[in-house]
């Protein structure tokens, strides 16, 4: 029995890490191709993300918002819903809880703080609801209707961001700054590492109890395995659908409030570049596993952070952890060969 | 001033209109095909270089559609033999693809963004002589540019071999049975990735059109979601070749009146939601016709 578990952790970390390995090889491609020494740019990136403890700290404040994006997608997964929207919820909670940190002026951070975290969160879990009840009621296939919201969305705050919301006097769309009470406070001085990160481990980890430990959390990867038995032994699956669909939008929601709040004190137009997407490729090569998505959250924002930092020391182009974040994203769904059905969760 | 509106309308829909038949093809055939914006950026660059370097425009738009089929190869390999999820395979390519069109433009080219070459040839537009002076038929006929025609001619000949070919009937088969299509001898993985293959060539040409048809240069934004917004158009389009067409004119119309709207006071944001918006409107409504239908079988 214990074997038997210890093989299936062990080929779970393998399927895990080969699509990761992979995607290494194919940047190490690009970059040999382009007259890079890939050992060596890899060894500045590890050295650039994890070397020190400022480095580190860089590292773990780039992987908040990923922590984040990457548990609402999961949520939705590990449930048999296919939500791509969380970059949508992203892009709306950010702007309202940096609307509320500039509008309410005089508040106390005790208040403020929370009051524009939960508006975050209520906007995305709301934009969400839409697509959760036409997908339970008519059938209309979820991974349409969320991927079109995350274009309304973007176009939606950056209309926002240029008109009604734009700084006075600001050529470049952008809101005024934050409050400075509504600031999350840092964790440590003179990081950038903050309260937000905090807020998204514990909310990891609860998912992982609640995963594990609640009736609900059964009930809901029940439904992701086998629907048509749920509803068999009377499970109310639509009623669950849409919950889960609400509970990824408020988690999306927040993880936009958190950035604004927590990292950019402000919303300006390209508020994500791509945070919502990177969720997905978080929650496929951490399997829906609340430790999964930590260290996929952390590898991403190593990547993130390496990759702002190389392309001042080396000439090599930021834009390389893209090309890696897209590779592990390909192959984290692709059977390769060993174990069983990876990426069974779709 | 109608004139200018239509045409610009037809000029907007032409790369909207190519990706969309590519990815109804590719639909139809058993494939939701998410990458198109990537093989759509892929194909832009590719004819900008291969137009500067050979002169040629043929070349340039025979490296754009190579381009476009090449990606749309891979990608579908990915699918269709390592059974991996074509959503997160598609939004995976966009990613990789943004991300390595701007590191080798820096890399290569040293330049941020954007590439300008020397020498870039375009598309001309074909003048129709006696068309020309006709009021509105004018600006619908004359002036467009070989790959508008190549667009719109495209539409009857897909329905054509869709709906009354053999190779149609296979296609159609492998999308929508591809247990029973092998039954019957077919491969149908086969012709899953020869329909993305098309896509990739179509999205490809479209990205071709952005670049050597409209603006002459490549810039990393040229596609501008084009590619998501032809996958609105081929739901919409439901499957049915003149009905995407239909779309694709309609969202190509909402960018040309949003150009023109411009320092109007009708901010361009807005009106670029409204494709995406329509298809969720246009598949709630197709859901509940679905319903009512169901609810009347007894």
């Amino acid at each position: 029995m214990t074997s038997a578990m210890a093989q299936m952790r062990a080929s779970s970390l393998a399927g895990a890490l080969i699509p990761v390995v992979l995607a290494l090889a194919i940047g190490a491609i690009v970059l040999a191709a382009t007259g890079h020494d890939p050992l060596s740019v890899y060894r500045l990136m590890a050295v650039e993300s994890f070397g020190g403890e400022k480095r580190l700290q860089a590292t773990l404040s780039a992987a908040t918002p990923l922590l984040l994006t990457g548990l609402a997608t999961a949520v939705a997964f590990r449930t048999g819903i296919f939500n791509v929207g969380v970059e949508g919820c992203f892009y709306l909670g950010g702007i309202v809880a940096a609307g509320l940190g500039f509008w309410l002026v005089g508040w106390p951070s005790t208040l403020i703080i929370p009051v524009a975290l939960l508006a975050a969160a209520l906007i995305g879990g709301l934009w969400l609801l839409l697509p959760g009840v036409l997908k339970v009621r008519l059938g209309v296939d979820e991974v349409v209707t969320t991927l079109m919201l995350n274009f309304v969305a973007i176009n939606l705050t950056s209309w926002l961001v240029n008109g009604p919301l734009l700084a006075r006097g600001s050529a470049n769309s952008a809101t005024p700054a934050i409050q400075k009470a509504a600031e999350l406070p840092r964790l440590l001085p003179l990081t950038t590492l903050n309260l937000g990160f905090a807020i998204s481990i514990l909310l990891v980890l609860l998912y992982g109890c609640w995963g594990r430990f609640t009736v609900a959390g059964f009930r809901s990867r029940l439904a992701g395995l086998n629907a048509r038995f749920c509803r068999a032994v009377g499970i109310d699956v639509s009623s669950l659908v849409i919950r889960i669909m609400v509970l990824s939008g408020l988690i999306g929601g927040l993880a936009g409030g958190i950035h604004a709040l927590g990292l950019v004190h402000r919303f300006v137009a390209g508020f994500s570049p791509g945070y919502g997407f990177a969720g997905i490729a978080i929650a496929l090569l951490g399997r829906n596993s609340a430790i999964g998505i930590i260290l996929a959250a952390i590898a991403f924002g190593a990547l993130a952070s390496a990759g702002a930092t190389i392309q001042l020391f080396s000439d090599v182009p930021i834009e390389i952890t893209q090309v890696l974040q897209g590779a592990v994203m390909i192959l984290a769904v692709a059977k390769l060969g060993f174990g069983r059905g990876r990426g069974t969760a779709l | 001033m109608l004139d200018t509106l239509i045409h610009s309308a037809l000029l907007m829909t032409t790369p909207i209109l190519l990706a969309a038949i590519g990815g109804m093809v590719n639909r139809v055939g058993g494939i939701v095909n998410i990458g198109l914006e990537s093989m759509m950026l892929s194909g832009a660059l590719v004819a900008v270089i291969a137009a500067s370097a050979s002169g040629s425009v043929l070349v340039a738009l025979a490296a754009a559609l190579l381009a476009g089929a090449v990606l749309g190869l891979l990608m579908s390999l990915v699918i269709t033999r390592l059974e991996a999820n074509e959503i997160v395979v598609g939004l995976g390519f966009s990613v990789a693809v943004a991300g390595l069109v701007r590191y080798l433009l820096k890399s290569l080219y040293g330049v941020s963004g954007t590439l300008d070459p020397q020498g870039v040839v375009m598309l001309r537009s074909i003048e129709i002589p006696f068309a020309a002076d006709l009021p509105m038929l004018g600006a619908i006929l004359s002036g467009q540019d070989p790959l508008t025609w190549f667009a719109w001619i495209m539409v009857p000949v897909t329905a054509f071999v869709l709906y009354r070919t053999r190779t149609g009937l296979r296609l159609r088969a492998s999308g929508a049975a591809p247990m029973t299509a092998h039954a019957l001898g077919l491969d149908p993985l086969g012709i899953r990735d020869a329909s993305t293959v098309f896509a990739g060539a179509m999205a490809g040409l479209a990205g071709a059109h952005l670049s050597i048809g409209v603006v002459g240069l490549f810039n990393e934004g040229i596609t501008g979601g084009r590619g998501f917004i032809a996958l609105a158009a081929f739901y919409f389009g439901r499957n049915a070749p003149w009905r995407t067409a239909l779309g694709a004119l309609l969202f190509g119309f909402f960018e040309a009146l949003q150009i023109r709207l411009q320092g109007h006071g009708v901010p361009a944001q807005l009106v670029q939601m409204l494709p995406y918006l329509i298809v969720i409107i246009v598949l709630t409504g197709l859901g509940l016709a679905d319903r009512r239908r169901s609810a009347a079988i007894p």
